[in-house]
């Protein structure tokens, strides 16, 4: 190919010149393709040559060095290297998206391997709604990137869970809840008052289902996972946290709580095939917060058990005498010492590990590009015989063909979680058993008399307690079974078509299918259910999405840019479960629902559609001023009367924006800003409810009762004769400011966020002949202030250190519930198995506040006590918000050489929690506050605190504000010259660890993340699975 | 531009093409296909009758756990089982109140809606319905007081979110018109056939029933109003009650497949499920059956293992008292009931023969001109002896047995309101609720109340008065309303100590 020279200046000129006003992304394509075309074609006299890197000394794919005043230039290769023929004395630029520029002379300098230092994103591109990539200067709102590689390090079984404390605003908060839970994740604050708080989860542009399966209440059940729990976070490039409703008002109404963006890794182009491998291996251990007595063992009213049949009923109860090393009866008619048996908490729990290998191939050239990836996540739990594996297949490709472009993105996942933990209530819940033992009781000696774990001689459970619906643990870690296995395909296919340029069409099939096979099993022997019971199920979800879209991107002039978009979209959702209940095993153990003797079945179906159509249009001005406006419609199914009467079934929310720098405008402001962004955004979005909820319909159990069927109301709801959408406004106001090439900034933003109308059922007097009403009720607004401080102290060639810092503040208030007239109204949300101690919305105050039973008083303050000395309880009050108002993440950054060092700091205050754990350890005399006065009077002791146990629950409410050193990573690269030796492109060792310490809590016996849901509701404790540090190694290698 | 205009307008044509065609069935889509929109009134009197027989939960607090232990037919140490020594448990409290609104009530209101709107069944049908319905409410009543009752159960067809709590007066005299109508609507005609659980839909039976239901309601009130009891038990009695055993009231459950088909204190103490292991038969009651050499002794009770007499377990006895008593010093010395009795496919009892019996014997003896006295005892006396047939026909007793027991045991004109009170008591074994009732208003028999530190602070060593509402109801305004009305305060440890209307 021959070039006349000059021809080739111009094609180069005219290429920069056109390029000056499209988006960036479009700019870095076109310089690519200049620096391809335009670099052999210039005379030089000498040759540059070296590799570029970032500072945590990866290498930098891309960069563009050109020749000042020339079109000289070319870019860096997939290892970083380049290489240029230059003029003598030339100056060299060398410019790379989201690092500071580089310039120097040729002659000045000895090397030519540069580090490039992370510099002002000016020109960053983020992800917004609907996968578009665009500037992050322009956007009106704020959103939060986050690459996907710190998370796969440092790494957490359920992604959603590693994102604690790393976005202002968002509040992560992991359940106790074992290895396969959920997450609970809530961005501004909660705001619907029956629905879901969780953002929607978009994958690779399309939306997932993130639907939680199944949680603990109050009298007990498993937390069966959620949508995010089999997401493989190797497989992540980035994350885009879309915060307030103008970001995410393209996604309608399913994007009231806010949307998580998450981009896979492409391949890309270079030589060959590039194979990655990870292998990550994390250790887990209790962060034991548990200090209960150990001078006073089991019995009763001070006394020692005299006999076998006593020890058996005080099994559980720690109201014995001092303990003193004399043989005395346990539950099995054994004596035994009657002295301390040690810490049966380290005793019973396991080191848990987690082991994750992945192995990705990529590849591509200019035109098209594939990775593909395997993953295989092998998890044992803290708890015995308990454990996740799941394994991961995903794929990405893409190719452009002329005016087409296509590709594919999906993952098939197969994730098979063991044992799922009981939580809360006692029944099969080990945790529960393990806290409750009587320090002089061995937990090791509840195995059991035979092979069978917690099994007696008749291999039914070996009872240690009178109470049967407390279980041996053994028995209900080996015996239970609260099994899944998800094969889950998710993905989507996109076609892209460029009518003319600047105008694409494109459409995108996406689809979420899983299968849920579940079994749960209480098995035979088991002393509150002797013949068993036995539960299969098949879950079947899918949720498809068609979506068109059309853009059209256009400069009207040198001033003015267009990005106009429009498109409709339709959602399909069906779920079905197919379940078989079985009681009553006929052949003792064998735990098969043939043979059960009772039988029946569950079925439950639900389908809904939204139908949609949207549009956005963005004006930019100058490259200073951008407005975004967008609009969308849903139309939904479920408010669609089904007798097709007319219905409020549709809903048009609009969306305005204004983003204007500052620092570009001519104000004189002074250079060392380089940004100075102002921004503003109204935007409101609706939501729908469930199918079903417009008429009443009557069950029908075709088993009946001795032939005859039978049928009844059985929805619990009165229907709403009329519903219409709710509906969620938010008012944003922020300003981002960027100050010495970066190495200074500040992101603020403030919102104010109110949502009404929320479709619930509110409770009703349940003599009415239904728990509640379904109706368009209430008002809940969220208010805060989001602060994102980055700041570089250090910035060197060896060493740097970054420091980020985000905190936020959420004032939440519910306005009004059920009548707006009304004051003082409350909604029940959870209720603590002690049954003293609620979460509830009460008028005027935050969401979820956790409510209980008071101390009656005197007019002193002081405890009031009857006469026989015992405390008793007055009326309910509230005493705060199960959610923490304040969040405060502090991460920093170290980098020296081939070492990294990073930790996190996250820190929320304001929030409390009731600790039921203390209520049992005060019932049972093993909290210490029970020891006093013990010697004296046992019994009036013990009558005391088992009055205030389950009367009083002001005696058990925690502040829960922490601050815990979240994670670390300490990373080492091996070097260059280790490397050339060894057939890898780089290797990279680290040591990761989350939740090492926790550096300030305020809860007594428990850790202050201890809730064993993830839904609505926060901030009860019983007997979930104890939260852990996890710490361990990651190794990656490229080949 | 022109262009690009056309462009974009051929697409939003295009795309509202597609999705109005794929929008079939889109407004189908919310009916719920595995849902009915109406129902057969047949399939809901079934289901209903189901639901006030209960299931495990309200059977096993309401029932057992506190009503069985209160009149000492059952005694335990187990702390949890309240009832025994009157300690406050707020759920275990208000559980049948918690589950009979949403359960049978929802269905009962939802049933007759439909019957009076014609829009299905008959004018015997609503009859029947309208007796069951007082049998339900007249269980709430008794146990709770004033209870929502006019307007309860019609927030579907009339919106009523928080009905008004009505005076058990009210209620009472409500419920005796509601029987006396009920009775009068029955004709041969209709009906719910085998439908009906209690007499496969026989007319005469439902009549009889009805009106037994009005003596025992109208008999409630003798001691608050004896003038309109009188009254009523005439009428009732001249109406026509319950003539031999097959008018029994009861429902015959089933071991599954579902909780709904099995008898919910089945669910409870059936051993071979080993569920609840603390009641033991009380000494009271074995005691009585003992001293007078009642041949139903075997059949209720069974001996334990470790001793070689049947042996009643004193009620009040907890932890440290019960290893210094000197019958028994374990759970494990003392009489279980049979375990014939209580299997999730036992009879459910609402009424006998034999209460309307007693009832009579009753009336007699207050000179409310119902016949002889004696001979309503002796017939009830062989109508209780004849009633666990229904369980088993082994468990029947042999009339010469029934002959000497009489004979042993003559009914005594001068005790006579005791001995009716014993049998009566005796016989509603395990129909806890009614024993529970009928000994309020009696006080017989003259059962011994616990004391123990556990009732100081909730009735002070007297038998409960009534259950307790439950908390959720605290702060809704007809609630406050109602407890004001009987002289109640907000402390809920202490409702139980207050007697209901008729409890004079």
């Amino acid at each position: 190919m021959r070039y006349n020279n000059s021809d080739i200046m111009l094609f180069c000129k005219s290429l920069v010149k056109t390029n000056q006003l499209t988006t960036s992304m479009k700019k870095q394509t076109i310089l690519l393709l200049m620096g391809i075309l335009c670099s052999a074609s210039l005379l030089a006299q000498r040759t540059i040559e070296g590799t570029i890197t970032s500072p945590e000394g990866d290498p930098l794919i891309g960069v563009n060095i050109i020749e000042k005043g020339s079109t000289n230039g070319t870019i860096s290769d997939i290892d970083g290297n380049y290489s240029l023929r230059v003029s003598d004395g030339a100056i060299i630029t060398m410019s790379y998206t989201g690092y500071e520029d580089i310039e120097f002379n040729v002659n000045e300098v000895s090397t030519f391997s540069i580090t490039m230092s992370e510099g002002a994103l000016l020109d960053e591109v983020v992800v917004t709604a609907l996968g578009i990539e665009r500037k992050s200067k322009a956007l009106p709102y704020s959103v939060t990137q986050l690459e996907g590689r710190d998370m796969a390090v440092a790494k957490e079984i359920n992604v959603g869970n590693a994102l604690a404390g790393k976005v202002a605003g968002v509040n992560v908060s992991k359940p106790s809840t074992g290895p396969g839970g959920s997450t609970n994740i809530v961005i501004r604050g909660n705001g619907n008052i029956a629905s879901s708080n969780q953002p929607l989860v978009v994958l690779d542009g399309v939306p997932i289902n993130t639907d939680n399966l199944g949680s603990a209440g109050m009298w007990g059940g498993q937390d069966w996972g959620d949508g995010l729990s089999s997401v493989n976070a190797d497989d992540i490039e980035s994350y885009s946290i879309l915060k307030g409703n103008t970001a995410a008002a393209l996604y309608g109404s399913r994007a009231d709580n806010g949307v998580i963006l998450i981009t896979t890794k492409k391949g890309t182009k270079r030589k060959g095939i590039g194979i990655s491998f990870n292998s990550n291996i994390q250790y887990e251990s209790i962060l034991n917060n548990n200090d209960f007595q150990n001078t006073y063992g089991h019995g009763n009213n001070g006394l020692k058990p005299a006999d076998a049949a006593t020890a058996l009923q005080f099994g559980l109860s720690s109201w014995g005498a001092q303990l003193d090393g004399s043989m005395v009866p346990q539950f099995d008619g054994e004596p035994r010492s009657y002295s301390d048996q040690g810490d049966n908490i380290s005793k019973y729990y396991e080191t848990g590990r987690t082991f994750t290998n992945s192995l990705a191939f990529t590849g591509g050239d200019e035109n098209y590009n594939f990775r593909f990836s395997v993953t295989n996540l092998d998890n044992k739990g803290i708890n015995p015989n308990s454990g996740v594996n799941r394994k991961t297949f995903s794929t990405n490709t893409s190719g452009t063909f002329g005016k087409w472009r296509a590709s594919v993105a999906g993952s098939f996942v197969n994730d098979d979680t063991k044992n799922r933990p009981n939580l809360s209530d006692s029944p099969g819940n080990a945790n529960y058993t393990v806290f409750s033992l009587p320090p002089s009781i061995d937990v090791t000696t509840l195995r059991g008399t035979n092979d069978k774990q917690g099994a007696g001689d008749d291999q039914r459970e070996y009872q240690f307690n009178d109470n049967v619906f407390v279980t041996n643990p053994y028995w209900a870690a080996y015996q239970f079974e609260n099994n899944n296995v998800k094969d889950r395909l998710f993905g989507n296919i996109t076609i892209g078509y460029e009518i003319l340029e600047g105008l694409t069409l494109q459409g995108k099939v996406g689809m979420d299918r899983f299968n849920e096979r579940r079994r749960s099993l209480t098995p035979y022997g088991t002393a509150f259910n002797q013949n068993g019971g036995l539960y299969e199920a098949n879950n079947t979800v899918r949720e498809i999405n068609l979506e068109t879209t059309l853009r059209y991107l256009k400069n009207v002039n040198e001033n003015i840019g267009l990005d106009i978009l429009v498109g409709g979209n339709q959602q399909k959702n069906r779920g079905e479960i197919i379940g078989i209940n079985g009681n009553t095993f006929n052949v003792p153990f064998l735990h098969s629902i043939r043979n059960a003797a009772n039988q029946s079945t569950d079925y439950q179906y639900n389908a809904r559609q939204i139908n949609s159509v949207f549009g956005q249009v963005e004006v930019s001005l100058m490259n200073q001023l951008y407005i975004t406006a967008t609009g969308r419609n849903d139309w939904f199914s479920a408010l669609t009367k089904p007798n097709g009467e007319t219905s409020n079934n549709s809903i048009f929310y609009p969306s305005i924006g204004l983003s204007y720098d500052l620092a570009g405008a001519s104000l004189g402001l002074p250079d060392f800003i380089d940004l100075g962004k102002v921004r503003a955004a109204y935007a409101q979005v609706g939501g729908s409810t469930d199918p079903y909820n417009l008429s009443l319909t009557y069950g029908i159990f075709g088993q009946g009762h001795l032939n005859n069927p039978l049928g009844g109301v059985t929805s619990n709801s009165v229907p709403a004769d009329d519903l219409k959408p709710s509906t969620n406004t938010e008012f944003e106001f922020g300003f981002d400011v960027r100050l010495f090439k970066g190495r200074a900034n500040l992101d603020l933003a403030v919102y104010d966020r109110t949502t009404e109308d929320a479709i619930l059922p509110a409770a009703i007097s349940s003599t009415s002949g239904f728990g509640t009403r379904v109706v368009n009720v209430g008002e809940v607004t969220n208010k805060g202030v989001e602060v994102l401080l980055n700041f570089t102290p250090i910035r060197s060639k060896d060493l740097n250190w970054d420091v980020s810092l985000n905190y936020s503040h959420n004032s939440n208030k519910v306005v009004s519930l059920l009548t707006p007239e009304a004051d003082g109204e409350r909604l029940r949300q959870q209720e603590s198995r002690t049954r003293n101690a609620f979460i509830e919305l009460v008028e005027g105050e935050a969401y979820s506040q956790v409510v209980g039973v008071v101390y009656q008083r005197n007019e002193d303050g002081s405890i009031f006590l009857d006469d026989n000395g015992l405390p008793a309880g007055d009326t309910l009050r509230s005493f705060g918000s199960g959610v923490h108002p304040n969040t405060i993440g502090l991460n920093n950054k170290f980098s020296y050489g081939n070492l990294t060092l990073g930790f996190l700091i996250d820190m929320k205050t304001g929030g409390v929690i009731y600790n039921a754990t203390n209520a049992y350890g005060t019932f049972r005399g093993l909290h210490k506050n029970t020891l006093e006065g013990r010697e004296g009077d046992p019994i009036g002791t013990q009558n005391y605190h088992q009055k205030v146990a389950f009367n009083i629950s002001e005696e058990f409410i925690d502040d829960a504000s922490f601050a815990k050193l979240r994670e670390i990573v300490i990373g080492y690269r091996l070097p260059a010259d280790m490397i050339n030796s060894l057939p890898f492109e780089s290797a990279t060792l680290s040591f990761a660890a989350r939740n090492l310490f926790t550096l300030w809590q305020k809860t007594d016996n428990i850790d202050p993340e201890s809730t064993y849901t993830a839904q609505n509701g926060q901030g009860l404790e019983m007997f979930g699975v104890p939260v852990t540090r996890t710490y361990g190694l990651n190794l990656n290698v490229q080949f | 531009m022109k262009t690009y205009i056309k462009h974009i307008g051929i697409f939003i044509v295009l795309m509202l093409v597609v999705q109005t065609s794929c929008d079939d069935g889109f407004s189908e889509l919310n009916t719920d296909p595995q849902s009915a929109t109406a129902i057969n009134p047949n399939f809901q009197f079934t289901w209903v009758q189901l639901r006030t027989s209960g299931g495990r939960y309200e059977n096993w607090r309401a029932a057992l756990i506190y009503s069985s232990t209160m009149i000492q037919h059952f005694a335990t140490n187990c702390t949890y089982w309240n009832g025994d020594k009157y300690s406050y448990n707020g759920g275990y409290n208000s559980s049948l109140f918690d589950r009979a609104y949403t359960e049978s009530v929802r269905d009962m209101q939802d049933l007759i809606f439909t019957l009076e709107s014609g829009a299905a069944g008959d004018q015997t049908m609503l009859g029947i319905a309208r007796i069951w319905r007082v049998l339900i409410f007249s269980r709430i009543t008794d146990l709770y007081g004033d209870i929502p009752y006019s307007e309860a159960g019609k927030a579907l067809k009339e919106g009523i979110d928080f009905p008004k709590y009505d005076r058990q007066e009210d209620i009472y005299m409500d419920m005796l018109k509601e029987l006396e109508e009920g009775v009068a609507q029955i004709t041969n005609d209709g009906g719910f056939g085998n439908a009906d659980l209690l007499y496969n839909g026989d007319p005469e039976k439902w009549k009889r029933f009805g009106n037994s239901l009005m003596l025992r309601l109208a008999m409630r009130l003798s001691e608050v109003d004896p003038g309109t009891a009188q009254a009523w038990v005439a009428k009732a009695i001249s109406g026509g009650v319950m003539n031999s055993n097959g008018d029994d009231a009861f429902i015959q459950h089933s071991d599954g497949p579902d909780g709904w088909n099995r008898n919910g204190i089945g669910e409870v103490l059936d051993n071979t499920l080993g569920t609840d292991d603390c009641p033991r038969m009380s000494k009271t009651m074995i005691d009585w059956l003992v001293d007078n050499g009642d041949p139903r002794l075997d059949v209720v009770a069974v001996i334990p293992d470790s001793v070689s007499t049947h042996n009643g377990m004193p009620n009040g006895l907890d932890e440290i008292t019960l290893p210094l008593n000197p019958t028994g010093t374990s759970r494990g010395h003392f009489d279980r009931i049979n375990n014939d009795l209580v299997r999730m496919s036992s009879p459910m009892m609402f009424m006998t023969y034999a209460e309307a019996e007693f009832l009579k014997a009753e009336a007699a003896v207050r000179g409310w001109g119902a016949g002889n006295a004696e001979e309503h005892y002796n017939a009830g006396v062989r109508a209780a002896m004849h009633l666990y047939a229904h369980w088993d026909a082994s468990f029947d007793i042999p009339d010469g047995d029934i002959d000497s027991y009489l004979a042993n045991n003559p009914f005594d004109s001068g005790n006579a309101m005791s001995q009716i009170g014993w049998q009566y008591w005796m016989v509603t074994l395990l129909n806890e609720y009614e024993a529970y009732s009928n000994y309020r208003r009696t006080g017989v028999p003259e059962l011994v109340p616990v004391m123990h530190e556990d009732n100081e602070n909730t009735t002070n060593g007297q038998i409960p008065s009534r259950l307790a509402y439950p908390t959720s109801e605290l702060g809704f305004e007809q609630f406050d309303a109602a407890l004001s009305q009987q002289g109640m305060g907000n402390d809920p440890t202490v409702w139980m100590a207050v007697p209901v209307w008729w409890d004079k």
